[in-house]
């Protein structure tokens, strides 16, 4: 067996009171490999991430990285591992070459040393005129470079990238697959990332882990992942989904050349061999049963059916990261960072794709009656307001059993009500007269 | 550790070096309250015959110091929502240096600061022992209650996790603390329960110390009892915040 870089076992992380953001997850990855983590929102791809790079303690299992434990050895992990997390942790009033040097010295690297490293470093990624400017006048790419290059300077065996491209435009983020790979091919680099990026981890990545409820749902190379899907992906959209529509996917379902079907909310994914005969016999079926096909495709499998089948959405449709949304940065615990991801990203995902997207439209603001959908938030946001009229007070406390069952605030609420705190001025003005 | 924290120390000197603004309009407030009410209550208040301002001057030091130092833990917060708490943590630093180096340069910081506004109260005419002794003696204070009250506000900035709350505490912990002491108001003119909480208040030291020596006639039994006081805060709450960091791991 070649040795392991990482190997992580059983892990198991639990934020209070029950959320289980990484559950028993098992991964392994070979030393010179580099392994992409696929998975939705709150899937726990972070918290593997932090847990195997000491920055946060788990409630079970075992994580040994290059060849050291991290709950017991964590200093000996630390050097011999560099981390690029989703935010760019560079300092924007320092230069460059700075933000290097006190890298280096963090890692208890000599000075000359240092200076070698950085003049190889910047040259390796293209820094040589910008390293002596501040980070502040620097492209996103380039502060992607030098967070990257940061993490190199104690030349770590191993090195994990949280979402290393996200943000970044198309020149850019194929520009930095280059330097991944090339870091990779060129110095053996053992690399674990995470992406969103469906063509990333395909082109990127030797092992590709699809992580879904904190479990590792499937390894392999990505060619296998996709030759696992047999046929080719014939995807049909519909408006709605009613019995003639039902009818059509139970017929279809029988037929010997469909190998496999995955609902995704009003589509339908057929894996059917040899997809270009057999379309037209499956229209045939769906003029039968009077299904009403608003579009139908053909295509090869890509990554994304293998995800779909796997965590049971497309990734192209999971949101780009939760980090982002400038409400819960405001929310104060700084997106991605730690206890506040993990213990709210579970519950997130599972609320946007409904209540938090009426929420975003504001809808309910147009709305005036009582009884509404966006009753229940627009009450909670009054809750949070303190100033509230006694009239409102009755009608909170009217409403409180029926609306909302919890009875008192438990923290997801909390949290919504802090959506809530941006539109309360306006409405309060508007809701006030009546 | 040192190293470490000397490493951390510098780069936060640098990044304050090149936004040299911020530390002056931190002064802009204590400024405006030595020269307000040091005119306002110059005749109100009769202390014998001590002139006002050379009362005031120790209060509006220790004002500065609470003003500077108190906000330290909010940059902390901005730190740890950038990422770059995290690319500490994930190198081998002494965790104990994160926090002092936060916590020396807040003081630094301070130092720089009072030694300004101690300027200008002289050039305004209050009657202070500028030797140098008895100044470096002053600086001393300055720096532990810097020291103090910076860690808290890291600790807290820890404990709390949220800005808002932070600055919340950051007001309560600064006004109400300069009222409840002997930094504006001589002992003798409160009343019994607010000599009570000034007896407690750890700024009483550090005004009643500074005003000690910078006094014509300096009183180190006074500056004695502040320093050993001050000591003990610093210490306190500097064990307090480097016990909530190495609890951040979550």
């Amino acid at each position: 067996m070649t040795n392991l870089a990482i190997q992580i076992k059983g892990l198991t992380k639990i934020y209070p009171p029950d959320n289980r953001a990484v559950d028993t997850l098992d991964l392994e990855i070979k030393e010179g490999e580099i392994m992409a983590l696929l998975g939705p929102n709150g899937a726990g791809k972070s918290t593997t991430i932090r847990a195997a790079s000491t920055l946060c303690g788990f409630d079970e299992g075992n994580v040994v990285v290059s060849g050291f434990d991290v709950d017991t050895n964590s200093l000996e992990v630390r050097q011999a591992i560099g981390v690029v997390a989703q935010q760019t942790g560079i300092d924007y009033f320092l230069t460059g070459r700075e933000n290097m040097v006190l890298q280096g010295h963090l890692y208890r690297m000599k000075k000359a040393d240092i200076n070698d490293r950085i003049a190889e470093l910047a040259a390796y990624f293209e820094l040589d005129n910008s390293i002596d400017n501040l980070v502040s006048t620097y492209s996103g790419g380039m502060r992607r470079k030098l967070d990257i290059a940061c993490a190199l300077i104690h030349r770590p065996k191993i090195l994990f990238l949280d979402e290393p491209t996200l943000g970044l435009d198309i020149k850019n983020r194929k520009i930095l697959w280059k330097h991944i790979d090339k870091l990779n091919k060129e110095f053996g680099l053992t690399i674990l990332l995470t992406t969103h990026y469906l063509e990333e981890a395909d082109s990127l990545s030797h092992q590709v882990a699809i992580i879904n409820n904190g479990k590792v749902q499937v390894v392999d190379t990505p060619d296998a992942l996709k030759n696992s899907i047999h046929g080719d992906s014939i995807t049909v959209s519909f408006d709605d989904v009613g019995k003639n529509e039902q009818g059509f996917f139970h017929y279809a379902q029988q037929q010997p050349y469909v190998k496999g079907s995955t609902w995704e909310d009003n589509k339908l994914h057929l894996y059917v061999e040899d997809g270009g005969a057999n379309v037209a016999a499956l229209m045939a079926i769906a003029a039968e049963s009077q299904a009403l096909i608003t579009n139908l495709s053909l295509s090869r499998p890509t990554l994304d059916d293998v995800f779909l089948k796997y965590t049971g959405s497309s990734i192209l449709e999971t949101k780009e990261e939760e980090g982002d949304e400038w409400w819960k940065q405001w929310a104060g615990k700084g997106g991605n960072t730690g206890k506040w991801k993990s213990q709210w990203g579970a519950e997130d995902n599972a609320e946007e794709s409904g209540e938090d997207q009426s929420w975003k439209n504001s809808d309910w603001l147009k709305e005036d009656a009582d009884g509404i959908p966006g009753a229940k938030k627009r009450e909670e946001a009054q809750w949070q307001q303190g100033a509230w009229s006694k009239d409102q007070q009755k009608q909170w406390s009217d409403k409180k059993d029926d609306s909302n069952p919890a009875g008192e605030q438990s923290s997801p609420q909390w949290d919504q009500s802090q959506k809530g705190d941006w539109q309360n001025n306006k409405w309060n003005k508007d809701g006030g007269e009546k | 550790m040192l190293a470490d924290t000397w490493h951390l120390f510098n780069k936060y000197m640098r990044i304050t070096m090149r936004m040299p603004m911020w530390t002056l309009f931190t002064l802009i407030q204590p400024l405006i309250w030595l020269l307000i009410f040091g005119q306002l209550f110059k005749d109100f208040v009769q202390l014998g015959d001590e002139d006002y301002m050379a009362f005031m001057v120790p209060g509006i030091l220790v004002m500065t110091v609470l003003f500077g130092s108190s906000w330290s833990g909010v940059s902390l917060l901005r730190e740890i929502t950038a990422g770059t708490v995290d690319k500490m943590l994930v190198s081998p630093v002494s965790r104990v240096a994160i926090v002092l180096s936060r916590v020396l340069h807040s003081s630094a910081q301070v130092i720089a600061q009072a030694f300004i506004m101690l300027l200008v109260a002289w050039i305004l005419g209050a009657s202070l022992n500028m030797n140098p002794i008895y100044l470096i003696m002053a600086m001393l204070i300055i720096f532990l209650l810097g020291v103090g009250f910076a860690a808290l506000s890291n600790g807290f900035a820890i404990a709390l996790q949220r800005e808002e709350p932070l600055v919340m505490i950051g007001n309560l912990m600064t006004l109400p603390l300069i009222f409840f002491s002997s930094a504006l108001v001589p002992e003798q003119f409160m009343p019994d329960w607010i000599q009570l909480i000034s007896a407690a208040n750890p700024i009483s030291y550090a005004v009643d110390a500074i005003r000690a020596v910078l006094s014509t006639s300096p009183d180190l039994a006074v500056f004695g009892k502040g320093l050993v006081v001050l000591t003990i805060f610093a210490g306190a709450a500097l064990a307090w915040a480097v016990t909530a960091f190495n609890a951040l791991r979550d």
